[in-house]
């Protein structure tokens, strides 16, 4: 983790950005053999989301698309500890979906069948188990809980300290505090980069920037779908063990666990205009209180540590937009992310497959870049995020 | 135990019982908990989270005084008045305060536990033991049990405020700018966090400011957060049964004075090292003394401060400049101070180096982030020793496991030092790296300890190195109070 050497003339492939979307690709790209990649981050270790998010890690969704992908992912995550050599701390403690309507009871009915469709363990609460698996909690205002036993959380802290180190053990160069301001072409393909005046040569670019994609993509001269979006969370201060698993609180689009070091960390979503700042607010923190309070209503006399923003990159129907660029040959994505911690050992696995093969798997498929140019949503009804009207 | 005894002769006569960890102590009508502990020669009132160091009444580390009050855990007592009957009791304990097998932590060497509990590769996940291994991880680092569950929890209502000129800080020098404005015909209101006006001017011998009678006076209030780009402020009581405030105002002053940040010197955590405000502050109004025999370390201050002290009946034993100080020692509490000579003492009181109170002028002029936008200026007004810029923080000259730069996780300069050499330099990593800040302090003064140290130990000049970002609310806010502000501030439409 010392200070990097002067940047290269040239690299096998560039990657723009170093979260956790750029690092996992990284490493199964050097996995799969290629050398000289390079990887790009204008911001400091884990200053993007990869460095602020909830550090959920969700093994199931609504839709098949996702179910499929993530689940996939989630495996991974159970055994990446030992795969990168370096502890990521996935704690396979399970991930609780609650609701409280009537009507989200019916949507995890639902949900159930999916999972039982996509060969998915996952099972219904009956309330006596549900005051088993989360005794703290307001039980009168639960209609139905989702139990996904195999998924959990992972500290990004870890994730990214043990990406950054697997990575630098298979020779992959990073560089923080090195922004990309332009990107060169030739020949109707990618060419390079440019840092500054210094110009750094490849054929093979992939834009993981986060919430920056769609400036990137501009930079590129190709169209994108997305657009940035704040997401706030908070911290309270530790206590000994209250909450065991994971848990979305469905109805208030709110999520949260209590970490290994004895926080709360969570955050419920409240429909605002789309804000391009990493300044935190006060109606989040206000709902995420509010959330904690009627559920929760040990925490109550809780005190709030620390609030924070992140950015990340929203496309149309909130999946991610993974794979080849349609528009520039050399060019490829890895944005859209709104549960890219989650989902980036998958991604990083699928997306090498890709550049380095050419194959796309089945699971990666669904998320194509050009998806709603060609009027292929992916509708995913079990995500605690909304669109702002 | 030797009976000690550190009241003054103006304490108030007025007893009141209460209990630490089960066993009957006394107090006096109107000092805070962590007053009247002290008072009763109890000093070490918490433990830090890895090493299970001990921690006291410091006036900078707030860990070192949050303790179980009447079952709610993580109760600060330096602000929690005596009360008759109030159950106090330590936390990271276990099985029992009086009993206590985690004290054997201090035993672990400290390399073992260097980067926190997080980058631990000791048991990784993905074997059957790491389940475990993670819950007995988060026990240790919970340090508290949870509150005692007594059902539903009430919201109190938040209230919103404006004003044409809004200040905060009720020194002198807040009392000045308010009545100036009011004198204008301005509609002004005045927040402070403290139960009155001017209390450190008043423990150092001055009047007690008189206010125009057209201010709005808030009292009891910390305002800890500057949101959407300084137009919205919030303060929280620290009374939790009462709702959280949203500020508006034309215009605002900052005189939010400036606080005793402790040099990075071997020791300075210990139990009797206290911040000048707090001993002051203390020795006037509760008529406490910090210690039997007192050292005060200053930054040219230092004559004054001792007078003062003595004055109020404190025995000073010696008084020396801030930069002579070499290290403090003692196991579980303050035995001697270094200088070129060893002084024996039971306190150490220290005036300066004095810093201003960072956070809110962060909050109001940045971006949120060092990232990739720049900051913007802050139109805020300072006045009165929030305007004087910061002294610089003295630095020991060589790393030690001693020297803690953050005590609530146990961050050392020899950790730190590690990384420093490593060509890590850049604040924001290594707090990542270490958890330096992630306490209940959240940087303050642990950053300005950090960042004194990485400047001196790689050269980089102090400005270079920016301070990672300071967050609110600091623990002023309970989640009770925090969800009783949905009902004020309306999300940006
Ligand atoms: C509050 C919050 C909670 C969340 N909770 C969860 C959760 O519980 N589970 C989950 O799975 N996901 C969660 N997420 C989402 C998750 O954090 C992101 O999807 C994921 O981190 C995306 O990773 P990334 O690598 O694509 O982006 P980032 O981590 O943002 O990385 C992008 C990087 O690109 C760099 N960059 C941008 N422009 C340039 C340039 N021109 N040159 C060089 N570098 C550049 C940036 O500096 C940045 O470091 C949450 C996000 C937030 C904000």
């Amino acid at each position: 983790m010392s200070m990097p050497n002067p940047l290269p003339a040239k690299a096998s492939i560039i990657i723009v950005g170093a979260g956790i979307q750029g690092l996992s690709l990284a490493f199964n790209l050097a996995e799969l053999g290629v050398r000289d990649i390079l990887v790009l981050d204008a911001g400091y270790w884990q200053g993007g989301a990869s460095g602020r998010n909830g550090t959920l890690i969700r093994g199931a969704f609504s839709s098949p698309e996702w179910t499929r992908f993530f689940a996939h992912s989630c495996e991974l995550w159970q055994g990446l500890s030992r795969r990168l050599g370096e502890n990521v701390m996935y704690s396979r403690r399970g991930y609780t979906m609650v609701g409280e309507r009537s009507a989200t009871a019916g949507l995890l009915d639902r949900t159930l069948a999916v999972h039982k469709e996509c060969g998915i363990h996952s099972h219904l609460l009956t309330p006596g188990r549900l005051r088993e698996v989360l005794p703290a909690l307001a039980h009168e205002r639960v209609s139905a809980a989702l139990h996904l036993p195999d998924s959990g959380v992972a500290p990004h802290h870890a994730a990214m300290h043990a990406y950054r180190r697997a990575c630098e053990a298979r020779g992959v160069s990073i560089h923080y505090r090195t922004c990309v301001t332009a990107i060169d072409q030739s020949a109707g393909r990618v060419s390079g980069v440019r840092v500054g005046d210094q110009r750094i040569a490849s054929d093979t670019l992939v834009l993981a920037g986060g919430a920056q994609s769609n400036a990137l993509a501009q930079m590129a001269g190709v169209p994108l779908d997305g657009y940035p979006m704040r997401l706030e969370a908070m911290a309270l201060e530790p206590t000994r063990p209250l909450i065991g698993p994971a848990v979305a609180l469905l109805d208030r689009l709110c999520y949260m666990h209590q970490t290994a070091r004895g926080e709360v960390v969570g955050g419920a979503e409240v429909a605002e205009r789309p804000q391009h700042t990493l300044n935190a607010d006060v109606p989040v923190m206000a709902a995420t209180a509010r959330a904690y309070v009627e559920m929760f209503p040990q925490l109550g006399h809780a005190r709030i540590l620390r609030q924070w923003a992140g950015l990340v990159h929203i496309s149309k129907d909130f999946g991610p937009l993974l794979g080849a660029h349609h528009a520039l040959p050399g060019l490829f994505v890895s944005a859209g992310w709104c549960y890219g911690h989650a989902g980036a050992p998958a991604a990083g696995e699928l997306l090498a497959k890709a550049i380095v093969s050419g194959q796309v798997d089945e699971r990666m498929r669904p998320f194509a870049v050009d998806r709603f140019e060609l009027n292929r949503p992916v509708v995913e009804p079990g995500i605690v995020l909304s669109h702002f009207e | 135990m030797r009976r000690v005894d550190l009241r003054l002769e103006h304490a108030s006569g007025e007893v009141v019982g209460f209990f630490w960890n089960d066993r009957p102590v006394q107090g006096r009508r109107g000092e805070s908990l962590a007053t009247a502990l002290l008072a009763n020669g109890i000093k070490v009132l918490a433990w830090t989270r890895k090493s299970h160091r001990p921690l006291g009444y410091s006036g900078n580390y707030l860990s070192g005084v949050l303790a179980r009050v009447d079952g709610v855990p993580n109760v600060r007592l330096d602000l929690f008045p005596v009360a008759a009957g109030v159950r106090v009791e330590m936390q990271n304990c276990w099985p029992s305060p009086a009993f206590d097998v985690l004290r054997l932590s201090r035993l672990i060497p400290s390399g073992w536990i260097q980067g926190g509990f997080e980058h631990t590769n000791l048991v990784p996940s993905g074997t059957a033991l790491f389940q475990r291994w993670e819950a007995i991880l988060a026990f240790l680092a919970g340090s508290a049990r949870p509150a005692t569950h007594t059902g539903e929890v009430a919201v109190p209502p938040a209230r919103r405020l404006s004003a044409g000129r809004l200040v905060i800080g009720g020194g002198p020098a807040g009392c000045a700018a308010a009545n100036e404005a009011a004198a204008q015909g301005l509609d002004v209101v005045l927040v402070t966090r403290g139960h009155d006006l001017a209390r450190y001017a008043r423990a150092a011998g001055l009047a007690r400011p008189v206010l125009d009678e057209r201010v709005t006076l808030v009292t009891g209030v910390e305002v800890f957060g500057a949101y959407r780009e300084g137009a919205l402020l919030l303060g929280a009581p620290h009374d939790p049964s009462l709702g959280a405030l949203a500020l508006e105002a034309e215009e605002i002053v900052l005189a939010t004075g400036r606080r005793a940040c402790p040099p990075v010197v071997p020791g300075m955590w210990l139990p009797g090292v206290m911040e000048a405000r707090t001993a002051l502050i203390m020795a006037s109004e509760q008529a406490v003394a910090p210690g039997e025999r007192v050292v005060v370390v200053g930054n040219g201050d230092q004559e004054a401060l001792a007078r003062r002290l003595r004055q109020l009946g404190v025995k000073v034993v010696a008084v020396r400049p801030l930069g002579d100080l070499r290290r403090v020692a003692g196991r579980n509490r303050v035995k001697a101070a270094y200088f070129a000579e060893r002084i024996a003492c039971d306190a150490l009181v220290h005036s300066g180096p004095w810093l201003t109170e960072a956070s809110l002028t962060f909050q109001g002029r940045a971006e949120g982030l060092l990232q990739l936008h720049e900051q913007r200026p802050c139109d805020w007004q300072l006045v009165g020793a929030a305007a004087e810029p910061d002294q610089p923080v003295p630095v020991a000259a060589p790393a030690s496991r001693h020297t803690l730069l953050c005590p609530c996780f146990d961050v050392s300069s020899h950790e730190v030092q590690a990384l420093v050499e490593q060509g890590i330099t850049d604040l924001e990593v290594i707090k990542r790296l270490t958890s330096c800040g992630m306490g209940p302090c959240q940087g303050q003064p642990c950053w300005d300890s950090l960042r004194a140290w990485v400047s001196a130990r790689s050269g980089i000049a102090l400005e270079l190195l920016a301070r990672p970002t300071l967050r609110p609310p600091r623990r002023a806010l309970s989640v009770a109070q925090a969800a009783g502000l949905a009902d004020v501030v309306e999300p940006l439409k």
